[in-house]
């Protein structure tokens, strides 16, 4: 049984001692389903363009900052309505470092060991 | 994953995928920008889930990131720096490759084209123009420079594992060597940049002697065109380009 429930996202800390950023692009709008990991959102700070991954698959209910917006580090960025196991619905805003997620399964990424460089 | 290669310097270099597989496309190798490193560069503005399917070889050049940071002028210039990425495209099999590029890493992608022709497909040129990145920089004095170089500097100092002394070098090693557009490489080339970059004013008279294609990206300025989805789709597009019957790609 699943129910459903709403995330929002609040702007990651993106490093650096930053403390803000600025919304360059939304590559999702309200209404749109996007998985988890998928290109979300494009931002800008001092020092460097970003793009964040959707930290939850469901869909997009509400942005919460248009485009050229400053967001401080801690604000709500976005809020997706998700679908949880029921009886774990309500469990709250998640937030993370920028390209990590705290729940959930990595997926694994294909590597490849490599030979030593004399041949 | 991480490696370092002896190449003279050590060359960190983060790999996805089979750079020596046989058949399919090219591995693509993305050459990063001054004062940057590959995940700064390519990692945090989204190009690994991009570029899904292709494998990929981004080293951090010489000066950068985790790679070594000599403090002499000639250890940087452009044709050091192709021969690192030889160095790291024969370390992890790699024959030929095609090349995403920005801002320095073109300049030193456009030299890499002209000595290795064999190693290069194509090859895209971002965040780069005709013009000297350096106009009117004192390379001697950055610390207090007011050029736009000299504040891109001082940015770059401010970003954690940087070594002013050696991103100094770099610049001047860069500086002794100044592009020129001829000869032009034989490998098919787009020029990319936002449409508010001032390093790539002018990139539309160089792509015109090259005979190479220009993508603007709307509303982005040298700092903001690399993460942009409109260059991830042109680049795509470029690089997904079939090749005439017989031009020799394999």
């Amino acid at each position: 049984m699943t129910e459903t429930t709403e995330r929002t996202f609040t702007l990651p800390d993106l490093g650096e001692g930053l403390v803000e950023a600025t919304v360059l692009e939304w590559l999702a709008a309200p209404g749109d389903a996007i998985e988890r990991n998928a290109p979300l959102v494009e931002l800008e700070t001092t020092k460097s363009a970003v793009e964040i991954p959707s930290p939850h698959g469901g869909t997009v209910a509400r942005l919460h900052a248009a485009e050229g917006e400053v967001v401080q580090v801690g604000a709500p960025l976005v809020t997706f309505v998700v679908e949880v196991p029921a009886g774990e619905g309500g469990a709250g805003a998640q937030s993370g470092i920028v390209g990590r997620v705290p729940t959930e399964e990595e997926p694994p990424r294909r590597r490849v060991r490599l030979r030593p460089p004399e041949e | 994953m991480d490696q370092v290669f002896p190449a003279g310097v050590p060359i960190r270099c983060a790999v996805e995928g089979d750079p020596a597989a046989a058949g399919g496309a090219p591995p693509v190798l993305l050459l990063h920008g001054f004062g940057s490193n590959h995940e700064m560069n390519w990692v945090r503005t989204g190009w690994p889930a991009a570029l899904e399917g292709r494998a990929t070889i981004a080293p951090d050049l010489r000066g950068h990131g985790g790679s070594g940071k000599p403090y002499e002028d000639d250890a940087y210039t452009p044709e050091r720096i192709a021969d690192d990425v030889v160095h790291v495209l024969d370390a992890v099999g790699a024959g030929r490759v095609d090349v995403v590029a920005y801002s320095m890493g073109s300049r030193n992608a456009w030299e890499l084209a002209l000595r290795h022709p064999d190693r290069v497909r194509r090859l895209v040129l971002a965040g780069f123009g005709p013009n000297d990145p350096f106009a009117g920089a004192d390379l001697h004095a950055l610390e207090r420079d007011d050029s736009p170089f000299g504040k891109l500097y001082r940015v770059a100092g401010t970003l954690p594992g940087n070594d002013l002394e050696a991103l100094a070098a770099c610049a001047r090693g860069q500086a002794s060597r100044p592009f020129t557009p001829d000869p032009v490489p034989g490998a098919p080339i787009l020029f990319a940049a936002g449409e508010r970059d001032a390093v790539a004013e002018d990139v539309e008279e160089l792509a015109e002697r090259c005979g190479a294609g220009v993508v603007r990206i709307p509303k982005r300025d040298h700092a903001t065109a690399v993460s942009a989805r409109a260059l991830k789709e042109a680049v795509l597009d470029f690089l997904a380009v079939e090749e005439p019957a017989g031009s020799g790609g394999s």
